[in-house]
């Protein structure tokens, strides 16, 4: 018995302290882990916070953006102008979803506009394959997947353009969302529609403002995916990883989504380096669910997300 | 009945036979009014008689199954709620419908958002024009706040509040978008007498110191005769009575839509 627990508790801990450096380099790539589920989550968190709709299309908005991306560059646009152009799909792409799906569900039970977003993630699906094939492809943003060494940890170049691009998109966004006057009237329609239109905010204008946002951090959570691990189907299923990620962070918070996914991000890593040998490996895909779940049932709303309380 | 008290004044709003069906329910049939520029026009009834439904047909909430609606002499019968907001016509609701999470202060700068113009860069920045828009935006609603008398609790968040502040602060929402036509979904509801003295004086205040027209929905008989300059009754989805307070206190149909009345 004591044993065991000395296996447990003590030995991993001494593997971490007695090699600071290694910690710290799977730290941070369980950081840049992190940040990659953080993007994902992130457009979750925008749509779900305008429009109370769980958007289950989010990961499939992320393969169609690193799909068209690829696509465009296959077809011999340089990396500039197919990132522009991707941008001008994702952007018409909100606009009709405003125009077909959203509009005419208006006032809708949630679970009725959830069921229209599975039905957006079969048509996604379908039509980014019709389009653009389905053979795996791959995205080469011109950053070489390789590593340097600072103060002797090995730090990979990708992982570090992800991260510092992420950073910067969401500061821009964080920004964006509190100061400007759309900002504010996102918040005010995220928190009541009947009080929101009632003072002359136009929601479709704020729907397809705010879906036009979880396609921008879907191209970039697509290429940052496509360039590490291909674009291919499985990247729509990265959205699955979101899921904890929202739940620990909480479903409408976006300090909450990036906090979320690098929690889950680090920790995983380190369940998995440490304490993997102990179960025969695996941790790191089932790590994100047990914690989710333990977050279920100590702490429904989250780390950041608003408490629930019913006034009776 | 059709008389009023204060003749000589344009209407601002016309009902004209507008009738609202949901389903096999008919909430409204046939209801004509009109609403004159600068007075404060009370809407009673019972219970169900349509009176939140005429409210959210003229705020572009409902769109009338017939009939026309007109502001200002002009047909908007179909506007979107938005639209409505954008014309000039501001609304509370009978459930309070603020924006629970930010504070009284945000609440109240939400509705100044039709106001406010220019570039979103700027905005971003908080720089130029945008500052100096913001401070102009926040003059006005400090004004506001001011008026209604709850600078103490600028800075709560909302949703916190008593429910009496709560209604205070949504009206104050209302104003801030400077409306000609104030639309207020039983203001005193769920009220103490004293906290039902405030909003009276309140309502009288907007209505004298900013011009503007007022339509209200409220069941307390005394505070309807105390502050209105007309009472329009519904009953059953029809309007059954118009006129000065005093008249329609005396209406027998009135009086047994509300006592009810023998069908023997």
């Amino acid at each position: 018995m004591l044993e065991i627990l000395q296996a447990v508790l003590v030995g991993p801990v001494k593997d971490m302290i007695g090699a600071p450096t290694f910690l710290v380099e799977v730290v941070i790539g369980g950081l840049a882990a992190g940040l990659m589920y953080s993007l994902v989550a992130l457009g979750f968190v925008l749509i779900y916070k305008a429009s109370g709709v769980f958007n289950f299309a989010q990961g499939v908005m992320v393969l169609f953006a690193a799909l068209t991306l690829v696509g465009l560059m296959e077809r011999g646009a340089p990396l500039v102008a197919a990132l522009a152009l991707t941008m001008v799909v994702m952007g018409a792409l909100a606009f009709a979803i405003e125009r077909v799906v959203l509009r005419p569900l208006v006032n809708q039970e949630q679970i009725i506009l959830f069921m229209a977003t599975i039905g957006l993630n079969f048509f996604l699906e379908g039509f980014g394959e019709l389009v653009w094939g389905s053979n795996v492809k791959k995205l080469d943003v011109g950053i070489p997947d390789s590593s340097f060494t600072v103060w002797g940890v090995q730090v990979n170049r990708l992982e570090l353009t992800a991260a510092i691009t992420a950073a910067l998109l969401v500061a821009v966004m964080a920004v964006f969302f509190q100061r400007t006057r759309i900002g504010r009237a996102l918040r005010a329609v995220a928190d009541d529609h009947e009080a929101a239109l009632s003072i002359g905010i136009p929601l479709n204008t704020i729907w397809i403002v705010v879906w036009s946002a979880a396609g921008l951090v879907a191209i970039v959570a697509g290429i940052m995916w496509g360039a590490k691990s291909g674009v291919q189907f499985s990247l729509s299923l990265i959205a699955l990883k979101a899921l904890p990620v929202l739940i620990l962070g909480g479903f409408t918070s976006v300090p909450g989504a990036i906090v979320g996914g690098l929690i889950i991000g680090v920790g995983e890593k380190i369940a998995e380096v440490y304490w993997g040998p102990l179960v025969g490996g695996a941790i790191e895909n089932w790590f994100a669910y047990i914690l989710a779940l333990a977050f279920l049932l100590f702490r429904p709303q989250g780390l950041f997300g608003e408490k629930i309380i019913e006034r009776v | 009945m059709k008389v009023d008290g204060s003749p000589g004044l344009t209407p601002i709003l016309e009902v004209q036979d507008v009738s609202v069906r949901f389903g096999a329910v008919q909430a409204l049939e046939r209801v004509s009014l009109q609403i004159r520029r600068g007075e404060i026009v009370a809407i009673i009834g019972p219970n169900g008689a349509g009176k939140t439904t005429l409210l959210n047909v003229i705020s572009g909430f409902y769109h009338p199954t017939a009939g026309r609606i007109l502001f200002e002499g002009r047909d908007r019968t179909h506007l979107r709620p938005y639209d409505v907001a954008a014309l000039g016509i501001a609304r509370t609701f009978q459930n309070v419908a603020l924006f629970k999470g930010m504070s009284v202060l945000d609440n109240i700068m939400t509705g100044r958002l039709l106001k406010m113009r220019g570039s979103f860069l700027l905005e971003a920045l908080y720089w130029g024009p945008a500052m100096k828009q913001e401070l102009e935006h926040r003059a006005f609603v400090e004004r506001i706040i001011d008026f209604l008398e709850i600078e103490a609790i600028r800075k709560a968040s909302a949703g916190r509040l008593p429910y009496g502040l709560q209604k205070r602060v949504e009206l104050a929402r209302a104003l801030a978008a400077e409306p000609k036509l104030l639309l207020l979904d039983e203001p005193m509801a769920g009220m103490n007498v004293e906290e039902k003295e405030d909003m009276c004086r309140f309502i009288l205040g907007v209505n004298d110191e900013f011009g503007t027209t007022i339509a209200l929905i409220e069941h307390d008989m005394s505070v309807v005769m105390d502050i209105s300059d007309r009472v329009v009754a519904l009953d059953y989805g029809r309007k059954i009575a118009d006129g000065s307070p005093d008249e329609v206190r005396a209406d027998q149909g009135v009086i047994d839509a509300y006592l009810g009345v023998s069908h023997a």
